[in-house]
């Protein structure tokens, strides 16, 4: 008895490795849609809604004044999600998806990423199948609200004090990265470990979505340098115009 | 995604007002969270299942293979849930890796198989949604429901400009391979990072003519567009109905 569920366990373990390992593109970490039990969902709707009217605010605001940027915007959020598209090989041999988070957040800054990121999540959803309409809160807390905060404490931090090319790394890599933590914590908050409670389940899905996430982060961060450099060499007046979406 | 754009527009209730559409799949979703039992996800799976292939004339490859896209995240976190990991040896069944004991309980066991049949279902209403319904009449349903008008323009334009910006991104790939930018890994990157760039400059362009187009034709204020004719359908209620009975049925059965 207790050999044959040994036996199954062995099993489990051996296909979860298999999966992993799989060759397909790995996209960001989106939590599917139902995944998440009616509380969790509802609470993470709630905790984004304030970064919504501030990022929605500023919108109009940016609108008022410069009316080109209603269209901007717009263009940038199909730039967000095709960037999202591009096939990047990542540092295992198989290929990635980029999140697209770090840049928009150089480019557009935090505030602004928060609209520009929940449509682009929310698009994900509607058009390839990918997260949900009721985790969309869960999914824009983590991508389109701490992933942009990340980068931009990082950005602005680094301003001045290290090389552009490093900042520009450090943002999009740890960017990519804090989402996929605080999905990781907000799967552990819903499933906490019948033994080891939050932490053993945070530690849990930390470890099974690290084989993608991050070689997936460091070849973010790669790409976006990349991207990066060459802005800086053939989009110089663009990139001086985009400075006035900005602001903390 | 071309797949699910293209059957959005070519279903046969395409023309179905999408108010009626979410709602069958805003029950299906609302009853699979609210009851959170197997035979309510595993109904509701067979419910849209049928809706979209008997009713939308779907094809069932199209909606088996949108609800694949799925697959990898809901394995390997059912995984999270159904395996314990501790330092401490487990009591129930479990293997002993190195310090670490993975194990299993039955307890964890059936909250796997209740999150397995509840995201089944959940994404199924989901693909049944935006499989019969395209893009824009899902936004025009957003701004009956009073989304702000700010957020309804940038997610029209967004959604014009993608299938622009991807066939411009497909282009440039296609020349960038053609030149064996593609060959080797490091290449690659240099490739995908020249090619993000030419992307946002592509975009940004883009915008600043469209800008001019539209300022010369007089544009202040939102881009307002005129909603289609919906058809509405008295079968939808009759669906609708019957689905909440059953799935109501199927929850109160242990």
């Amino acid at each position: 008895m207790n050999k044959r569920r040994k036996r199954w366990l062995l099993v489990a373990v051996g296909a979860m490795v298999l999966l992993v390992f799989e060759a397909r593109p790995a996209h960001a970490m989106h939590i599917m849609e139902g995944f998440l039990p009616p509380f969790w969902a509802a609470f993470w709707f709630v905790v984004t809604l304030p970064f919504w009217v501030i990022g929605l605010r500023r919108i109009n605001r940016l609108i008022v004044e410069k009316p080109e940027t209603r269209l901007l915007l717009g263009l940038a959020g199909a730039f967000t999600f095709v960037l999202s598209a591009l096939k990047i090989p990542s540092v295992t041999g198989s290929s990635s998806h980029p999140t697209g988070t770090g840049l928009g957040t150089i480019l557009f800054g935090p505030m602004v990423m928060s609209v520009l990121g929940t449509i682009v999540l929310l698009f994900q959803a509607l058009l390839l199948a990918h997260g949900g309409l009721t985790t969309l809160g869960a999914n824009a807390f983590s991508m389109a609200v701490v992933g942009p905060l990340v980068a931009w404490g990082i950005w602005k931090g680094l301003q001045d004090r290290a090389p552009i090319w490093l900042a520009v790394f450090l943002a999009a890599a740890l960017a990519n990265l804090a989402t996929y933590v605080v999905t990781s914590a907000q799967l552990a908050l819903a499933y906490p470990d019948a033994t080891g409670g939050f932490v053993a389940s945070f530690v849990k899905f930390g470890t099974i979505f690290a084989v993608t996430q991050i070689p997936l982060s460091i070849s973010e961060g790669i790409l976006t340098v990349l991207i990066f450099n060459a802005l800086q060499r053939n989009a110089e007046t663009e990139l001086q115009t985009l400075g006035v979406l900005k602001g903390a | 995604m071309h797949i699910i754009d293209r059957y959005a527009y070519s279903n046969a209730i395409r023309e179905l007002d999408p108010a009626q559409k979410g709602g069958l799949a805003l029950i299906a979703m609302l009853f699979c969270l609210a009851l959170d039992h197997p035979a309510v996800g595993l109904l509701t799976l067979v419910w849209m299942f049928a809706l979209a292939t008997l009713w939308a004339q779907v094809p069932a490859r199209a909606f088996g293979r949108a609800l694949l896209a799925e697959a990898p995240f809901l394995l390997l976190s059912l995984v999270g849930v159904a395996l314990s990991v501790s330092l401490a040896p487990l009591v129930s069944p479990a293997l002993q890796l190195g310090p670490f004991w993975i194990g299993s309980s039955a307890e964890s066991l059936a909250l796997a198989t209740r999150l397995f049949t509840r995201a089944l279902g959940c994404a199924a209403a989901l693909n049944f949604l935006i499989l019969t319904t395209p893009l824009l009449d899902l936004i025009e349903l957003l701004r009956r429901l009073r989304v702000p008008e700010t957020l309804i323009d940038l997610m029209s334009l967004t959604y014009r400009a993608i299938f622009v910006l991807l066939e411009s991104l497909q282009r440039m790939a296609t020349a960038q391979d053609a030149r064996l930018g593609y060959a080797g890994p490091w290449r690659a990157l240099r490739s995908a990072g020249l090619l993000g760039s030419q992307l946002f400059l592509d975009a940004y362009r883009r915008s600043q003519r469209l800008q001019m187009a539209l300022e010369s034709r007089g544009l202040a204020g939102p881009l307002r567009v005129l909603p289609l004719d919906y058809r509405r359908d008295r079968r939808a209620r009759w669906f609708g109905a019957a689905l909440a009975a059953s799935l109501l049925l199927a929850g109160a059965w242990r």
